[in-house]
Order: structure tokens, then C-alpha cells, then sequence
């Protein structure tokens, strides 16, 4: 299972409790410690920056077993967590730590509640069929710092399990069932990470039932929602009576009994707290007796209500076990024919079957240079010394591209801080290989040597994109065989991270975001170039080239030897149809007559026309294309090829600043070709062809896009006036703003340029005396209004800054050199 | 490069400038006075190395420049062999590849014993013919030029090592007098490079070359050289150690010092602008392209070896070796002999990912951003195909020191997969394994072939995207076109259609402009260059006669190139 939640809402700590529970910490520093944060930077900074596995074992008692209803076969459990990080740059460490999962713990802050955040790694587990459990963490915050009644708390946890279940109802899915959280059915927990004591209500349903003589299923029922129970009566009502003592059932048997014991030891009145605790059967060892205020309330509350046995109840009893989740991920996960006997082997998750395990992500080894492949075996079984099929991203099955057989050196459990050598790992666990990083630059799919017949498991889906670019090169240029080295180790470490080389042999790392790629170049410089200088550029956005509207004329452009024109006019694709492309609802691939299908209905295409789409580019699947729209037009066919090739070089590098183009739908009006094949070959196609493209999209009101951020921003009321000034300032527009009910808190929602997004962290943290704290993540593509052909306009000011750091001609390239006159 | 133009003295320009941009009354001004030609074009001891090595049948090689002096030097040279023997003098007009190199195929069409050389020359050393090359004479004036560099001297600590364009080198002594008067109290080391020779002679075997651009751990020092200079350094010494100071303009000699010697500052002194350029990012820019391009190739599946001299010493044995070395990457090579490379020429192979041009040192960097596929160099071809090897910052261009220096050994293949910067992760390259896989068992191996055939085969291939076909085959397979299709059903003959009639530029039935016309035509009158011409409309009115006999002159019209101008009696 993996542990997902908001930046700040305490997954780290709250894992830390777990890990305690299974021995490998110490109780008391349980909370403190955060064992899953490895990296000194992720300690200092207090946020997680890598996923990291650990695999806990734990034996239940049979007591606590007892009404369990699934299949079991003893009492013990072997639980592969891994805990993620929250903040939205790293969230492909998320989706990499998902892929591996079948449950997800998801920790939502009961003050800050849903955040942004926590709905998009909700909404990622749910796509990757991944059943969720909730928990409310910082109770401790609610009793200590805002010191709330019951009532008010109760309305707002319920708030948070409804929001959470809002976002969960959106995402129907019959195998998957219901996945909605119930805090009657034990599905929701409430926790306190720091001070390492949580509680489901199945635990007080227990103490309670036999109490007052009822089930424990009714009591849990009871235990939440519109029942009240008043003490003076002894009489549960559905309806608060109104009398004085009439309470709600969650507040009079869980809040405040919680209450009481906090207060009474935060006050150090232990003359009380020992009898309370005698009636609660819990003991305290004599040493333990000697401690004051929060430390002795830390420790009572661990003793009476131990985080781990709550959560690891719940999940135990509310998630998958790898045979049952594996049952209906299969088709989510496997890409080849879903009755083959991979598909079966992964179904039934058999460890007899063949091997099939996917390789999420790389975590760099304690010797420089070397990585473990961690990932999870969803059937058969991988040991040490086992040869290996490595399938990678590009692999395409009965091909021999990206495709590797090695042996595994060594097979690993990952253990935090520590690993654990094993013999073999069976299916449904997760592991961590060595011997295989020289062949896997992020993920992967293995099988055995001899099973060539398997397809590989589908590749994730990531939620940000690299949108964040930086030049690096470094100081001494005789260091470039370290840097190379150290980029590619780069590459490896983390799921999200782009190393590329530009037209103008410059390396290019891009990142999420701004802190992701600091970490990036940080980890580059200090762990992969063995500390060498580096020299990296200001940040570098990637434009997009487009037109406004259909070309005023139609141009025509010569072939070098003249004997060939070709006509064409430029045009903006239809609102929405570029994301499609982006998405892949249209694309080459697509059954013409489909698509066909989809332009007509959804774009207003006429039907005929759609059939004659010619290519998508760049590279093929790109969201601009070709469209034939000549008549009777002989050897046509024959420059097709060649007509693309230029397309799909021109669309790579516009015409204003050499960058992509976007949405432009180039319509060939007319070709004039020599009668002779040999004077109308690629040599006289291709360069025109590319001609011809820019000076449609010349004569088309070219436009710039620059992508843009969604930027969610939490604070409160003061804090408005100087989140706003600043998004002002920084071309941002808000377009949401909401109070978060029943707190103080603000939700505001807007869109940021990229451009102008760096730096805006620190800028919002000083206008907003530290109160606002800003999650960017790249939303879409926005045309830039001004003409970049104007000089002076701001389009053009980027054009020129572009082009400059591509090291072109300061000028573009006038449209005259494009278009030939007849 | 721009090339400044006010210049009226009779001089060699020393890169491509095309001389139609000047006026014609400019170049009457440019006719150089007999005196002044043979000393420019030094007659006397052109004439000297004929009668000396009794040479009879002469090729006298003009770059497009020069073509317009050739009568005159042809003049006066008959004037000085004397009418007495029988040396016959045959004018080269423009070659196949760069005009800096000599051109060997051009002269055996006439059985020439030697080659003249004029003009800007990379002094690569010939295989069959020996040449003489006349530099020309570029005015320079030695008290700017030394007061240039003793103020620069004075400001860097740095030894200096000074080059310069071959046709400054008659005034090299002098400068080098000069500053040697002039920073006698200075103490810093100096080093004046030399021209190695104006005589080329062929090496038979170039593996005996004394590794010209190499360096040669001689007792004394280290011997460097580059593009016809040589010098040395002392012992323990490297050329990081100093800065270059290059007299010259900044052309494609400069580009190489820059590229080779990119660890060392470099200041340049032009000559016709008197000034002092220190700022060569643009030439660093260059460097960086060109490892882009390496990182290009690297993933190229299909190489096509564009042949860019037919002259430079072992140019052959260059083509051999970048086989070799195209087939043990695992990549597909063709060899394409096309003269000189231009973007229309090179879309005609849409299947090659990269192009290496094998050419003399100075020719050999193309811009290749016209370019559908990169052009790199064979040194560039080393780095990117020979797995393992990695890019330290050196940089070889001529490359006969490429055969001297790595003499293909066979390198351990590295355990690890390529990682490529474009696709930014690890790629296959060829497998060593498929190959052992295949030898151990013969008895599968047509099983195995026919499995391969057998493969389902996408239906809807992308045509015409690079890098997904592995040879020429597999490339025209996935085209969309496949060639003309016969229509089984229709056994009608097809009616009968007129075409267009007309030229392409402007066929009958479209509005056609006289202008266009005319500028086909060749005006056929004075002894003159004239008018511009279609080198189509040359190609076919004189290509076929490859000679020509014109005012007592040979001239060949073997290799015409764009806007050429058309020389006619």
C-alpha cells in the first residue's frame, strides 16, 4: 500500500508509527525520526522529496482477527508500504509508488482538509484501481490548538470524509465496487501522526459494545452520523433531543473520552489520569509514570491507542490483498491479450507462473553510480541469479527494440533506511534488484529469459509534465564525460525528470517545477558529477508556435529546380481538437473512419475531408497535421511522402523561433509537379515542402503559446490582499475563491504564466508574511495576444530571447525567403 | 562570414565570394598591372618548378575568383617558360568538392604531370599528382599588425603562439622582425609558426606521413601542425599553455584552429579591417553544435557516407575505415558520391539519418541546419559509433590523423546500454548477444529467419520518420507510395491527353515573363564574364563538351556550380 496525501499533512510522520509497530524503530521516537525521509535534504527541508519502500511484517492476534471475513491463512501479514512524497513536483514519485500498490492509505489534514493535492492522488490511485482508506490526521491539533468542542469537530471531519468522498463518487468503476470511505464501516481513521496514537471506531465499537450489551457492527453504526445518545436517558435518539446532555454518539463515547485523558495529562493531573487509565486497561510502566505535559500524553495516548494496530486494522481489513486486487487491476495493467497466460499468471498473482514485474523507478545505491530497480512482481517469483527479459518503454513485442536479457545479481527488500538481501521475492510484493540499472532508465517490465511471447505492462501515466527547463554545462569543459555520466544517472533517479540535449548541443534538465529541479540539479552536482562544477542557465520555457486565423492568401513555393509547386494555406485547429490529439483520442493510429467520426461530430469537420488527413507532427502524433485538400491532382500520392517528411521537420521548428508547433492544420490547395519522377523526388519535395509550411504559418497571423500554470493557493483572509498583488504583478488572474467552510482558510485557484512563475514561491512567502503557500501544476497552453511579427511586442520579445539562446539570426526569416511568386 | 569588398588591389579572396556581387566597373579596376600579377601570382617560381622537375603538360587550377585572371597568368607564364618548350598549360576552372584542395581527378582528364594551385588552399597532401600553390599575397600592414599584437602581448601574461592565413605569409618575416625589435625588453615567449611547404608531393603511402597536424614527440619539443603551419613547442608543454593569435580573416582555416585548440584563447587579428576580434563565442558555438550533431548520430540507424574529396592522400582508406566502423556498430552504411553537398541533394536520401562528408579539413564542416539529416565529420563518426567513446574536449579535422591515431582497435564493448540525450533513455544498439545467440544454434537459424519474416507488420507504418528503418529496404517499405499502380479491371487503353507545354517556370497557358527567359540565354560576344546563367541551362550546353578550347586556353567545364559566371569567347 502507499501512502498518499497533501504536501504537509503528515504521510511521513504517520508512517513512522507503522514502521515502529513492526520493531524497527523505537515507539518514542516514533513521529520524530521519519524514517522513510532517507535523504539529508528531505530532513532538512522537512518535506519528502523520494518515495521510499518498506516492507513490515506484523503478526495480529487472533483476537483482533476475529471478524475478519476474508480468507486468511495465519495471522500473519507482511505489508509493503511506501510512503510518497506530497508536494506537487514529485508527484511522479506518486504515480510511481501507486503503480506498485493495491491500497492507499490517504491522510487528510482535519483543519486544511481536501486539498488540491490530495484530489489528484486520489483521483490517480482510483485510475490505477487502487482502493483507498482515509485517515484524519492531526487530531492532536484539533484537541491542543484550536481546543474545538465535539460538535464542531465531528462537522468538520465529517466535512473532510464527504469531500474526499465527493471526489471518489466522480469515479464509478464496477470491478472496483464502492470506494467510498465509511467512518462506520472502519474505513476511516482518525489519527495524530506526531504523537503516534490513532483510532478507528471499531476500536471504541469494541470497548463500548460490550458495555452496553449490543453488537459491535451496530455499535460502530452508531458510533457516527445522526445518532445521539444522551447519558441522563441512557437513550439513543436519531435526533438531537436538545436536552443539555444529549450528545452525538461520536463526541459522547470518542471525542471526549479522548479529550478528558489529554487534558488531564497535558495538566499533569495524574492523580486522575492513573484511575482513568486503569478503567481503560491500559498500563503504564514506571518510568513512564515520571513524565510530564505532552510527553506523558504521548505516551499514554501510544499506549491506549496505538496508531499502528488502528491503521494496520484497517488495513488489513479494508484493502486488497495483492490475489484479490491483482483480480481486477489486470486489465489496467497489462497491455497484451488479457487471456494469455500472463494475463492469468497476474490475475491469480501465481507465484508458479511466469515472471512478470514492473520496475517503477530507480533508487540510487549507497555506491555511487549503481541503482537498485525497485518495482513489484504481480506473478511468478524473481530470485537472485535469475536471468531476466528486460522490456522497456519502447519495447514493441516480437521486436528485438529495448529489449535486454540480464540477470538479476542480487534481490533485495527495501527496509527505509535500510535493505534486506532475500533468496527470492514471490508475487505481490514489492523489490528491489541489482545488476539491472545499466539497462532501465525508469521503468520497465521483466519476465523470464524465455518467455518471449509476453507483452509488457502498461507504462504510467504521469499527472505533471516537465515543463521547467535549465541549461546546464560545466565550469571546466575537460568535466563534460561527468556531466554526460552524471545526466544519465540523472535520467535514472527520478520517474519525472527530462535530460536532453538542444539543436545548440546544449544539455537540458527539466523538471516539474521549480523545487523539483533544484533538488534535480542539487542531486546532479553533489551525487552524480562527484561534486563537479556546474553552470546552470535561468530557467528556460519551451513555447509553442501557432496562427490565429487562416492564411490571407494562399502561398506557393518553388522546388529548388522550379519544375514543382506546391500550395498551401495554414489554419488554427478547431477549439479542443489539439488536446484530443494531445491525448490520444485522434491520432495516426486511429481507424480513419472513427476518426473521421470524431471531427465530424465534435469538430464540424466534413466527413470526406477528415478521411484525407495526411500526418500528425511532430514526431508523428504531434497536434498539428496535413490536410489534402487538392483536386485531381496527378502524382499527388507519390510527394506524400516527402510532403510529410518537411511537415514533420517544420512542425518540430516553427517558423518564429524554431520551437514546436500547435495546433495548425495546414491545408495543401494545389501542387504543380514535374511530368518526369526524377525531377519531383525528395530532394526537390522535402526543402519545399518545409518552405511552404512557414510561409503558410507566416501568412496565417502566427502566434506564440506560452504554457501555463493552475496555482492553488491556501491562507487566510490577511493574507488575500498580498496574494492578489502579487499575482497581479506577475500576469496571474484568479479565477476561483473560496472559503474553506468552517475555517479561516481561503482557497484560491488561478492560472500563472510559466514565464513568470519562477520565483513566485518566495515573492507570495514575502508579501504574505509566510502565510501562503502556493502548488503549481502545469494546465495548459495560452496564446500570447501580442504579434510576435510587431517589433516591440512582448511576443516579439520572447522570440528574440529565443532565438538568441538557440544562437539563430536575430531576424526571422522574412516571409519572402519562403514563398516564391510564380 | 561576410568578406569585406573595398578592397581594388589584385589579391586573392581567400573564401567563397562570389565576385558577382561586385560592379562591373570594380572589377575593370581590379585588372592587376603585368608586373604586380607575376609577383601576386609568382610566375617565376611557378616557372622555376615546372623546368626544374620538366614537367610538360601543366593543370593550372583557378578557384571561382580567380577564373576571371586566368588568361593573363597563362600569358605570362608561356612568356616565362619560354616559347622554346613544350610545356602545355591547361586552365582548371572550378572543382567538384572545395576549390582548396587540389584537383587530381580534373587534371588526369588531361594527363597533367603537376597541378598549379592558386588561390586559398588547405595544403592537403595529393595521392598521385604533386602540386605547387600560390598563396597569393594579401596586403597587410606589418606596423598596425605588430603594434596589434605587442599591445595584446602586453596585456596577457600567456605565451603566444602566432598563426596565420596562407596568404599573409609573405609578410610573416617581416612582422615577426618587427615584434621581435619591438618586445625586446618584454619577456614573453613567442612562437611564430612556419608554412611547411608549397610543394606538395603525393605520398604514396600516407601511413609514412610525418602525421601532419599530429602531434610529434620530437627530441626537442612537440611539433604541432594545421592547415600548412607548423610549429613547435618545448617539451612539457601543451597548447593550453597559450594563446593563439591568428593574422588572417575569419574563414574556414580559422574555424579549424579554433575547434582544434578550442582550450586556448585565441584573439584574431583581421588585416582589412585593422582590428583585433577577441570575442569568438560564435566559433565555441560551433563546438557545441557539433557535439550536438555527435549526440545525433549516435542514434542514426542508417549512415550515409557522402564522398567530399577524391584528391587528399587516403581518402580511400578513410571511406574503408568508416565502413568498418558504420557495420561493427550495427548501422547500415551507403556511400554516396554527389560532388558538393547541398540540402536538395541530400533530401534525395531521406533514408540516411546522417551523412559523414570524408573531405580535406576546410571543407569539412557543413552548416547543417538547411540539412534534413546532420552532416558530420569521420572524427565525429568515431565518437558517436565507436561505443564507449567519449567526447574530451579534443577535436581532429584532418583526418589523416584520425587513420594514424586509432587504428580501429577492437574496444571491450561496455556492459551498459547507449542512454540517448534525444530520446533521453537507454537505446539498443547492435546486440552482441543476437549475433553469438545465432551461431550457437545454426539448426534454428532459418526457424528464426522465417519467424522474423513472418512478423505482423504494422498496418499503418509512419513513413518517413527517421530512425525506425533499419536499412534502405526497410525504409521504402514503410513509404506510402510504393509506385504506380496498375489498374487490373480497366483493360481500355486510356484516352489520349495533351499536356502543358512550356517550361516549368512558367508554363504556355500561365502568364509567362520575358525576363525569366532571357536569363537562359548565353551571350556568346566579348572575352568578358557575362550575364548570369542557369548552371542547368551551362550544364547542358556545355557539359557534355567537358573541355573547351577559348582564347588559347583549355578551360573545363566539368563541374559548374550555382551562379557561376559564365566565361565565353
Amino acid at each position: 500500500m502507499s501512502v498518499i496525501a497533501h504536501v504537509d499533512h503528515g504521510k511521513s510522520t504517520l508512517t513512522d508509527s507503522l514502521v515502529a509497530a513492526a520493531g524497527i524503530i523505537a515507539q518514542e521516537v516514533a513521529g520524530d525520526v521519519r524514517m522513510t525521509d532517507t535523504r539529508a535534504d528531505e530532513a532538512e527541508r522537512g518535506i519528502t522529496i523520494k518515495s521510499t519502500g518498506i516492507s513490515l511484517y506484523y503478526e495480529m492476534t487472533d483476537d483482533s482477527l476475529k471478524s475478519y471475513k476474508g480468507e486468511r491463512q495465519g495471522n500473519e501479514y507482511l505489508i509493503n508500504l511506501i510512503d510518497s512524497p506530497g508536494h506537487v513536483d514529485f508527484s511522479s514519485e506518486v504515480t510511481a509508488a501507486l503503480r506498485i500498490t493495491d491500497g492507499a492509505l490517504v491522510v487528510v489534514d482535519c483543519i486544511e482538509g481536501v486539498c488540491v493535492q490530495t484530489e489528484t492522488v486520489l483521483l490517480q490511485a482510483l485510475g490505477e484501481r487502487i482502493r483507498p482508506v482515509l485517515t484524519v490526521n492531526k487530531m492532536d491539533r484539533c484537541f491542543l490548538e484550536l481546543q474545538v468542542d465535539g460538535e464542531e469537530a465531528y462537522q468538520t471531519f465529517q466535512r473532510v470524509i464527504e469531500n474526499a468522498n465527493v471526489i471518489m463518487a466522480t469515479y464509478e468503476d464496477p470491478l472496483l465496487g464502492d470506494v467510498q470511505v465509511y467512518p462506520e464501516k472502519g474505513t476511516v481513521a482518525f489519527s495524530a501522526g506526531l504523537h503516534g496514537w490513532a483510532f478507528t471506531l471499531t476500536n471504541f465499537a469494541k470497548m463500548y459494545a460490550s458495555k452496553f450489551g449490543v453488537d459491535e457492527a451496530k455499535m460502530m453504526e452508531r458510533l457516527w452520523g445522526e445518532n445521539f445518545f444522551d447519558p441522563a436517558t441512557k437513550k439513543w435518539t436519531t435526533k438531537n433531543t436538545g436536552s443539555a446532555t444529549c450528545k452525538r454518539g461520536f463526541v459522547q463515547f470518542c471525542y471526549e473520552p479522548i479529550k478528558q485523558i489529554i487534558n488531564t495529562c497535558m495538566n499533569d493531573q495524574k492523580d486522575k489520569l492513573w484511575p482513568m487509565l486503569q478503567k481503560l486497561n491500559v498500563t503504564m510502566k514506571s518510568d513512564e509514570k515520571e513524565l510530564m505535559g505532552k510527553a506523558l500524553m504521548k505516551r499514554v495516548m501510544q499506549t491506549w491507542l496505538p496508531a499502528s494496530s488502528a491503521l494496520l486494522e484497517m488495513m488489513i481489513f479494508h484493502l486488497p490483498s495483492p490475489s484479490k486486487a491483482q483480480k481486477y487491476r489486470v486489465e489496467n495493467l497489462y497491455e497484451g491479450p488479457l487471456d494469455d497466460v500472463y494475463a492469468n499468471a497476474i490475475r491469480n498473482c501465481d507465484p508458479e507462473g511466469p515472471l512478470m514485474l514492473y520496475v517503477s523507478k530507480m533508487i540510487p545505491a549507497s555506491d555511487k553510480g549503481r541503482f537498485f530497480a525497485f518495482g513489484r512482481v504481480f506473478s511468478g517469483k524473481v530470485s537472485t541469479g535469475l536471468k531476466v527479459r528486460i522490456m522497456g518503454p519502447n519495447y514493441v513485442p516480437g521486436e528485438k527494440k529495448d529489449l535486454y536479457v540480464k540477470s538479476v545479481q542480487r534481490t533485495v527488500i527495501w527496509m527505509g533506511k535500510k535493505q534486506e538481501t532475500v533468496e527470492d521475492v514471490p508475487c505481490g510484493n514489492t523489490v528491489a534488484m541489482v545488476g539491472l540499472d545499466q539497462f532501465i532508465t525508469k521503468n520497465a517490465t521483466l519476465t523470464n529469459e524465455k518467455e518471449v511471447d509476453a507483452h509488457p505492462i502498461r507504462a504510467m501515466k504521469f499527472s505533471v509534465s516537465p515543463v521547467v527547463r535549465v541549461a546546464v554545462q560545466c565550469k571546466v569543459a575537460s568535466d563534460l564525460p561527468k556531466l554526460v555520466e552524471g545526466l544519465k544517472r540523472l535520467a535514472k533517479s527520478d520517474p519525472m525528470v527530462l535530460c536532453s540535449i538542444e539543436e545548440s548541443g546544449e544539455h537540458i534538465v527539466a523538471g516539474a517545477g521549480e523545487l523539483h529541479l533544484e533538488i534535480c540539479l542539487k542531486d546532479l552536482q553533489e551525487d552524480f558529477m562527484g561534486g563537479a562544477e556546474i553552470i546552470k542557465s535561468d530557467p528556460v520555457v519551451s513555447f509553442r508556435e501557432t496562427v490565429l486565423e487562416r492564411s490571407c492568401r494562399t502561398v506557393m513555393s518553388k522546388s529548388p529546380n522550379k519544375h514543382n509547386r506546391l500550395y498551401m494555406e495554414a489554419r488554427p485547429l478547431e477549439e479542443g481538437l489539439a488536446e484530443a490529439i494531445d491525448e490520444g483520442r485522434i491520432g495516426p493510429r486511429d481507424d480513419p473512419k472513427i476518426r473521421s467520426k470524431i471531427l465530424a461530430e465534435e469538430y464540424g469537420w466534413d466527413k470526406d475531408l477528415a478521411k484525407k488527413i495526411w500526418c500528425f507532427g511532430p514526431e508523428t502524433t504531434g497536434p498539428n497535421m496535413v490536410v489534402d485538400m487538392c483536386k485531381g491532382v496527378q502524382y499527388l500520392n507519390e510527394i506524400k511522402d516527402s510532403v510529410v517528411a518537411g511537415f514533420q521537420w517544420a512542425s518540430k521548428e516553427g517558423a518564429l523561433a524554431e520551437e514546436n508547433m500547435r495546433g495548425i492544420c495546414f491545408e495543401v490547395c494545389d501542387v504543380v509537379l514535374h511530368a518526369d519522377a526524377i525531377h519531383r523526388g525528395g530532394g526537390q519535395i522535402i526543402p519545399t515542402a518545409r518552405r511552404v509550411f512557414y510561409a503558410s504559418q507566416l501568412t496565417a497571423k502566427p502566434r506564440l503559446l506560452e504554457p501555463v500554470y493552475l496555482v492553488e493557493i491556501q491562507a487566510p483572509e490577511q493574507a488575500l490582499g498580498g496574494i492578489y498583488s502579487v499575482l497581479n504583478q506577475k500576469r496571474g488572474h484568479v479565477f476561483e475563491e473560496m472559503q474553506r467552510p468552517g475555517t479561516p482558510l481561503y482557497n484560491i485557484k488561478a492560472y500563472l504564466p510559466v514565464i513568470e512563475s519562477f520565483g513566485f514561491s518566495s515573492t507570495l512567502r514575502a508579501a504574505t508574511s509566510g502565510q501562503a503557500f502556493p502548488q503549481c501544476v502545469f494546465d495548459h497552453w495560452d496564446m500570447m495576444s501580442s504579434d510576435p511579427m510587431e517589433p516591440n511586442s512582448q511576443a516579439a520579445a520572447h522570440v528574440a530571447e529565443i532565438r538568441k539562446r538557440k544562437g539563430l539570426k536575430e531576424q526571422m526569416t522574412p516571409l519572402s525567403e519562403y514563398e516564391d511568386k510564380l | 562570414m561576410t568578406q569585406p569588398k573595398a578592397q581594388f588591389h589584385p589579391r586573392f579572396l581567400s573564401s567563397r565570394i562570389s565576385s558577382s556581387s561586385r560592379s562591373r566597373t570594380q572589377r575593370r579596376a581590379c585588372q592587376p598591372p603585368a608586373m604586380e600579377l607575376e609577383l601576386n601570382f609568382e610566375i617565376s617560381q611557378t616557372a622555376e618548378f615546372i623546368l626544374s622537375r620538366s614537367f610538360t603538360r601543366v593543370a593550372l587550377q583557378f578557384p571561382d575568383d580567380l577564373l576571371k585572371h586566368s588568361t593573363k597568368v597563362v600569358t605570362c607564364l608561356r612568356n616565362k617558360l619560354g616559347s622554346g618548350n613544350k610545356v602545355g598549360l591547361f586552365v582548371m576552372a572550378d572543382t567538384t568538392f572545395g576549390s582548396c584542395c587540389v584537383d587530381e581527378v580534373g587534371a588526369s582528364h588531361i594527363n597533367a604531370d603537376c597541378v598549379i594551385h592558386y588561390g586559398h588552399t588547405c595544403l592537403s597532401p595529393t595521392s598521385t599528382i604533386p602540386a605547387f600553390c600560390v598563396f597569393g599575397k594579401a596586403s597587410i600592414s606589418v606596423s598596425r599588425c605588430v603594434e596589434k599584437l605587442s599591445s595584446y602581448v602586453g596585456t596577457n601574461g600567456k605565451p603566444i603562439v602566432v598563426l596565420y592565413g596562407l596568404e599573409y605569409a609573405h609578410a610573416i618575416s617581416q612582422v615577426k622582425g618587427a615584434l621581435v625589435e619591438a618586445m625586446s625588453n618584454a619577456k614573453v615567449e613567442l612562437i611564430f609558426s612556419d608554412v611547411m611547404c608549397s610543394i606538395i608531393n603525393p605520398l604514396e603511402d600516407h601511413r609514412k606521413s610525418d602525421g601532419l597536424g599530429g602531434c610529434l614527440g620530437a627530441a626537442t619539443g612537440t611539433r604541432y601542425s594545421l592547415g600548412g603551419l607548423t610549429w613547435d613547442l618545448p617539451e612539457g608543454r601543451g597548447m593550453e599553455d597559450y594563446s593563439l593569435f591568428w593574422i588572417g580573416p575569419e574563414n574556414s582555416a580559422f574555424s579549424n584552429v579554433v575547434l582544434t585548440f578550442n582550450g586556448s584563447e585565441i584573439v584574431r587579428y583581421d588585416a582589412t579591417e585593422d582590428r583585433l576580434v577577441t570575442d569568438v563565442s560564435q566559433q565555441k558555438r560551433i563546438l557545441k553544435r557539433r557535439y550536438y550533431l555527435v549526440e545525433r548520430a549516435k542514434d542514426a540507424n542508417m549512415v550515409g557516407i557522402l564522398v567530399g574529396t577524391l584528391g587528399v592522400a587516403g581518402y580511400l582508406h578513410m571511406i574503408h575505415q568508416m565502413k568498418e566502423l558504420i557495420m561493427l556498430a550495427g548501422k547500415k552504411a551507403y556511400t554516396l558520391v554527389m560532388g558538393r553537398p547541398n540540402p536538395a541533394k541530400l533530401a534525395n536520401f531521406p533514408e540516411c539519418d546522417v551523412f559523414i562528408y570524408v573531405s580535406c579539413a576546410q571543407t569539412a564542416l557543413l552548416d547543417s541546419k538547411e540539412f534534413l539529416a546532420p552532416v558530420i565529420t569521420p572524427f565525429e563518426a568515431m565518437l558517436a559509433f565507436s561505443s564507449g567513446s567519449q567526447w574530451t574536449g579534443t577535436y581532429v579535422m584532418e583526418f589523416r590523423d584520425l587513420i594514424n591515431s586509432s587504428q580501429l582497435e577492437v574496444r571491450k564493448r561496455p556492459e551498459e546500454a547507449r542512454f540517448s540525450f534525444l530520446k533521453g533513455g537507454y537505446v539498443e544498439d547492435f546486440e552482441p548477444q543476437e549475433n553469438e545467440g545465432e551461431d550457437n544454434d545454426r539448426a534454428l537459424a532459418l526457424a528464426n529467419a522465417t519467424e522474423k519474416a513472418l512478423q505482423l507488420r504494422d498496418r499503418n507504418p509512419d513513413s518517413l520518420v527517421k530512425g525506425i528503418a533499419k536499412s534502405g529496404a526497410d525504409f521504402f517499405v514503410t513509404r506510402s507510395y510504393h509506385g504506380l499502380e496498375t489498374h487490373a479491371n480497366s483493360s481500355l487503353p486510356e484516352p489520349y491527353l495533351i499536356g502543358r507545354i512550356g517550361k516549368a517556370s512558367g508554363y504556355e497557358d500561365e502568364r509567362s515573363e520575358p525576363e525569366t527567359l532571357n536569363e537562359d540565354i548565353i551571350v556568346l560576344t566579348s572575352k568578358e564574364w557575362q550575364g548570369e546563367a542557369n548552371p542547368e541551362v551551362i550544364g547542358s550546353a556545355l557539359g557534355a563538351l567537358p573541355w573547351s578550347y577559348c582564347n588559347g586556353v583549355w578551360i573545363s567545364w566539368l563541374h559548374i556550380k550555382q551562379n557561376v559566371k559564365v566565361l565565353t569567347h
